[in-house]
């Protein structure tokens, strides 16, 4: 085979640039002439008349087809942007942006998306994750160390407060009123001898005899011993005959000196010469308050007015004393008028 | 000459058909080759015309069914094709159809005794 010279192919290469072919097709082309032209070549025919027959069959209309089809064909894959940037600066950055994007958008769509989606599932999904507390779970374990409750009750000891030396008393409860046959034998008053040395109280005890003042038990031995807490003495009612009977303080003897220098004679009763007792009944409170005084039984003359007033200004006596309680208790006090 | 454009008329419908068919003969070919392959085997009866053979060869490549490469032979730049996986494919279901439209073309244009017989 016959080669073509270097500048026979030069010739071809100028002939098809002079029209205008496109630059991607050229080798290819001028490979094909050139590959023919050495064909001829071979066939013992002068490099002229192939040329000329070259330009014969491939004109520029053929040239020209070629390249308007190659374009088209590009002209499928290129996208605006290389039409627009052709024969533009494309490393200036824009070409780039305007590449890409498509893909940015996407890019950018799907993570939008899928961080929206998060964002309102979050409390969905979050509800999901951590499941619900089941009834029988449990959060944390205390261990429970056995407490002896008994000893702790044991604990504050009554033995430290001295028991009050309790007095002896002899049971003696409020007689009550009641038909022959409900009376029960064991409620029997006390008698004088057992009173002499003890004090009266709900239950007999075997306690101190020679307590002459008796201190109120305290509370919370009170509350220890609710047998004595049981009775229950009505204040309000007033007795007539209690245990132990108010008396005035001082004793009789004081009492008549009281009177005695308290009372005067009624000039008119004096005038009348009237003489006799007046009969005042008061009730001495269970605070031993003298209180409701009047006349039961008078003499008339001023004298019944003369004894209520000195009654009423006498002191506080001792109240009387039911179970050793105080109580309310009426008494009738005798106040003679007699002339020298 | 006449003789070529009457026959380029159908060869510009199955250019596609035959291009797939040698390549899938030959391993690689160039354009020049194919021209001559087809020149050959027709006794002269086809002949293609690079204006006509490059732009379907462009087209084959850009539809994937064609590779290409470039190798340097006698100081120029030769284009040599072959086929990809459904390149021949393609070329295979092709053929397949142009034997059959020619069959039916046959058909066509034989005397009608013949035909129905």
């Amino acid at each position: 085979m016959k080669r073509l010279q270097k500048d026979r192919i030069d010739l071809i290469n100028e002939y098809l640039k002079s029209n205008k072919l496109d630059p991607e097709l050229l080798p290819e082309i001028l490979d094909h002439l050139a590959c023919e032209a050495e064909e001829r070549l071979w066939d013992g025919k002068p490099f002229d008349q192939i040329f000329n027959n070259m330009k014969d069959f491939a004109d520029g209309q053929t040239l020209l087809d070629l390249s308007v089809d190659h374009k088209n064909l590009l002209a499928m894959e290129k996208s605006l942007n290389d039409i627009v940037f052709e024969g533009r600066n494309k490393l200036y950055g824009a070409y780039d942006l305007r590449k890409s994007y498509g893909q940015t958008i996407q890019r950018s769509v799907i993570i939008g998306v899928t961080l929206f989606l998060l964002i309102v599932m979050f409390p969905n999904l979050y509800a999901r994750l951590v499941p619900d507390p089941k009834p029988d779970d449990i959060a944390y374990v205390v261990e429970a160390a056995p407490l002896d409750i008994r000893e702790m009750i044991e604990k504050p000891p009554v033995e430290e407060v001295q028991p009050a030396p309790e007095p002896k008393t002899v049971r003696s409860l409020t007689p009550e009123v009641l038909p022959d046959e409900q009376v029960p034998e064991e409620n029997l008053p006390p008698v004088l001898e057992e009173l002499e040395n003890a004090q009266p109280a709900a239950k007999t005890l075997d306690g101190v005899e020679d307590i002459s003042i008796i201190v109120p038990p305290a509370p919370e031995a009170a509350s220890a011993k609710p047998a004595i807490a049981e009775v229950e003495v009505k204040k309000d009612e007033v007795f007539l005959n209690v245990e132990q009977a108010p008396a005035y303080k001082g004793g009789v003897e004081a009492m008549s000196a009281f009177l005695q220098k308290n009372l005067k004679y009624p000039s008119k009763a004096a005038s009348a010469g009237i003489q006799g007792r007046v009969f005042v009944q008061f009730t001495v409170g269970s605070d031993g308050k003298v209180e409701s005084a009047t006349a039961l039984k008078g003499i008339g003359f001023g004298c019944d007015e003369e004894a209520l007033r000195v009654v009423k200004l006498m002191p506080n006596w001792i109240p009387g004393r039911q179970a050793g309680v105080p109580v309310r208790v009426r008494f009738t006090l005798p106040i003679a008028f007699q002339l020298n | 000459m006449e003789n070529n454009t009457t026959s380029n008329e159908y060869v510009r419908g199955t250019l596609k058909t035959i291009v797939l068919n040698l390549l899938a003969e030959h391993d690689r070919m160039y354009g020049y080759e194919i021209t001559q392959e087809v020149k050959e085997r027709t006794g002269g009866a086809i002949a293609l015309t690079f204006g006509a053979l490059y732009p379907v060869l462009h087209k084959l490549e850009q539809e994937g069914l064609l590779l290409t490469e470039s190798v340097e032979v006698d100081g120029r730049l030769r284009k040599y094709y072959s086929l990809t996986t459904p390149g021949s494919e393609a070329a295979r279901t092709k053929t397949d159809d142009l034997e059959r439209f020619i069959d039916a073309v046959r058909l066509l244009l034989a005397p009608r005794n013949l035909a129905t017989e």
